[in-house]
This record gives C-alpha cells, structure tokens and sequence, in this order.
C-alpha cells in the first residue's frame, strides 16, 4: 500500500513539474532556418535578435524596459542528447571579456515590478468656471457691495501614489513570471530540438554590439548578433 | 496690502499640492517590493542584490515620471456674502471682503480638496477597471462561445470586452462547423490586450 503511495506522489510530482516546465517557442526544422546559427559535433545552435518591436508584439510583459531577448534554439548532435543549461549562454557587450548571464522569469518578473512600481503619474486637472455672487456688506468701507459674476480658471496637479502603473502588484509579477517562464527556453537533458527566449539583463545602446557565446562540452560558439 | 495677501494665497495654492506629494515620495518602498526579492531562489537572490546596487547607483533612471491629462472640470457656482467674513489667518483687519476670499474663486470647482463640497478625485479615480486587465475580443461568427480555462464564459457578442485579474488564462472560442480557437492569455492590471479570433470552416475528412 506505502509503495503504491509513494508511486503515486512520485506520478503527482512528475506531472506538476511537467506543467510547470517552461514550453518555449516551437524550433524550425533545423539551425539553418535562423539567420544566425552554427553546427558543431554535439550540437547545432540557431539565433535570433529579437528587437524591441517584436518584443512588444510577442509580450504581454515590458521585456525592453529591462532586458535584450534573444531566441535561442538548441538541436542535439549526434548521440542524441543534450543538457541546456541558461549558465552555459554569455552576451557580451562591445567584445569585452566579460559577459553577462541571462536572468530568470522570476529575476526578470521581480525587476519589472520594481520599476513600473517606481514610475509614477504627474496628473493635471485644469479647471474652468463661472459664477455668480450676489454681494454684501462691506464692512471696511460701510457699503454693500454689488452682486456680479466671477470666473476662474485653474489647474491642479497630483501625483500618484506607487503601485498604480501596470504591473506594479504582485499578481502582475506572478503574471509576468508565468509569461516568461513559459517562453522561455526550456531547461534539462533533452532529447528533441528546443527554442526559446532568453532574457540578459542588458541595456539596449545604440551602436552596441552584442555577441552570444554557447559553450557546452568544452565546445564554444560565438555569434554575433545584428544591431 | 490686498496685492500682497493675494499673492500669497495664490503662491499657497500653486504650491500647497506640489509639496504635499513630494514629501510622500521620501517613504519607503511598499511592502510588496521588499518582499518580493527573498522569494528568489539562491542565484536569483545574488542577481536581485546586484540589480539592487546598481538601481541604487542611478537613481534618475528609478524615478520615472509620466505626465498625464487627469481631468477637465468645467463648472458653475453661485456664492452669496451676508456679512463681515471672519478670516484671521491672512488678513490683518479680521475679515476678508467679498471678492477677495481665495474661496470664493475655487469654491465652484470640484478639484479644490478643502472648500469644494464635492469630493477630491486623485488621480486613479478615474481609471477604469482597477486592479485588473482588460480584454477585447472580436470573432467571426459573433455567435461563437468563449470560454476562458474551460468555463463557459458567454458569447463574442456578449463579452466584447473582458475585465480579468492579472494571471494566464486558456482561452478558447469555438463555433457550430468552425475549427477552434486557442491562446493563452497573460493579463497584466491595466493593459489591455485585443485579440481577434478566426475561426477557419472545418475540414470535413473525405472518404478515399
């Protein structure tokens, strides 16, 4: 009876994190359907820049505000298997040495939150108007003034509070951790091609020049990504 | 005299709204955002601390300011003086005369927060559908059911535009001879996402 419950929890387990898994993005037929890909022994790589643009068409999330997403899509070699790991990708920035790892849905989700919570509405309320007094006694000069109309033109401007913008809750982080896990390239031992989006939490320059570098298995690629 | 007490009403007035809120961007962040970095898991949490330095680091870049037409108020008041009006604060003789009480100019409008009797609106409170996503459907045939995680939410006719919680939700659209239609949604607070769904005539299989 134990054992048949321990299967069980194990048959639960399984299935949640299957999920719970991200799915990715569908891969092309091969690495050479991407304008930028290599094949190696183990394993063939194929690319693509996404730009701002299709960021903002492809996500609900405000990717752009934090990160540069690339499409990554992994075919295993000839013995069939390979293990994609986030770790194994570097973008690097104007060639220098030092590169910067690509950050998690959760790092990402947590980011975009703290920003939209810190931008804040400068709301302005103009205001017009027209009325009518009907007077009274003066007492400064012992007269009754006449009655007449006033106008008044006015602004106000307020300042919203934090939280207000658009994906500054924590249900909005849940929400954008759950996109981007979901497009992003899955991770593990896998036996069939796999494609994704990867998010490096770089600032986009102009005239900067990105490159990706993939090792796995003492085995390195570098491609370099079109501005 | 009257020129100097009125040019300091008026600079009370310009300035009374600016300050208040700016003192109020001094407060520490809200709960939800310190929260949320011990949530990460171990190298999430090193990577969060960093992005917490460097967003330290640049602070011009962390406050970000939207400028934004809140509310145009037009409106008509009607204002009436019996007597002596005891205003001690500003006005060296006790009174204020009619027509230069700073009251009797903003008193018809709604955004004055003190004197107006109709209540002050902030800057959300216009905002419509608070706390949650916005949804525009649109379909061929306008009769095709909809429903959202496997629920029968209505019809595309009826639910032209759906308010949801921030989260991803399955959505399908189906129709009598159409093919299906599927996406997963991600709704975030106040975004809105339109979504026009094509429902295809069915293939019928056709014996060889």
């Amino acid at each position: 009876m134990k054992a048949m419950l321990g299967w069980f929890a194990g048959l639960v387990l399984i299935a949640s994190l299957a999920v719970a898994a991200p799915r990715g993005t569908v891969p092309r037929s091969s690495a050479d359907k991407y304008a930028l890909h290599a094949v190696r022994n183990r394993f063939s790589i194929g690319v693509v820049a996404v730009s701002p643009e299709q960021v903002r068409k492809q996500f609900v999330s405000d990717v752009n505000r934090c990160c540069v997403v690339v499409e990554v899509a992994l075919y295993p070699g000839k013995d069939g298997k390979l293990d994609v790991s986030l770790n194994d990708l570097i973008l690097h920035q104007n060639n220098s040495e030092v590169g910067e790892k690509p950050a998690s849905a959760k790092v990402v989700a947590t980011k975009l939150q703290k920003k939209a919570q810190a931008t804040r509405d400068i709301s302005v309320y103009p205001s017009v108007g027209v009325g009518y007094g009907s007077g009274g006694y003066d007492p400064a000069t012992g007269t009754r003034e006449p009655g007449g109309t006033y106008k008044q033109v006015g602004v106000g401007v307020g300042i919203g509070g934090s939280g207000s913008q658009p994906g500054s809750s924590d249900k909005d982080r849940s929400a954008m951790e759950t996109e981007l896990s979901e497009k992003g390239l899955p991770e593990g031992s896998v036996l069939a091609p796999v494609s994704g989006y990867v998010y490096f939490p770089v600032e986009r320059k102009k005239n900067q020049t990105l490159t990706l570098e993939y090792t796995v298995n003492g085995e390195k690629v570098e491609l370099r990504l079109p501005q | 005299m009257r020129e100097r007490v009125l040019g300091l009403a008026a600079l009370l007035l310009v300035f009374a709204p600016v300050s208040l809120p700016a003192q109020s961007n001094e407060q520490p962040a809200p709960a939800s955002a310190t929260t949320s970095a011990p949530e990460a898991a171990s190298s999430d949490a090193a990577q969060s601390s960093k992005e917490d330095s460097n967003d330290k680091d640049t602070p011009a870049e962390k406050r970000k300011f939207r400028l934004r037409l809140g509310a145009v108020s037009l409106s008509a008041g009607f204002s009436h003086f019996s007597g002596p009006y005891y205003y001690p604060y500003a006005y060296p003789f006790g009174y204020a005369p009619f027509g230069f009480y700073p009251g009797d100019f903003v008193t018809a409008s709604f955004w004055y927060p003190i004197s107006s009797p109709l209540p002050f609106y902030g800057p959300e409170a216009f905002r419509y559908g608070d706390g949650r996503g916005e949804i525009r459907l649109s379909a061929e045939p306008k009769e095709a059911k909809v429903y959202i995680n496997g629920a029968y939410a209505g019809t595309v006719d009826k639910l032209k535009t759906l308010w949801l919680d921030p989260g991803a939700y399955d959505l399908t659209v189906s129709a009598a001879g159409r093919e299906d239609f599927h996406q997963r949604l991600y709704v975030l607070s106040g975004k809105s996402l339109k979504i026009s769904a094509k429902l295809d005539p069915e293939q019928t299989k056709e014996n060889p």
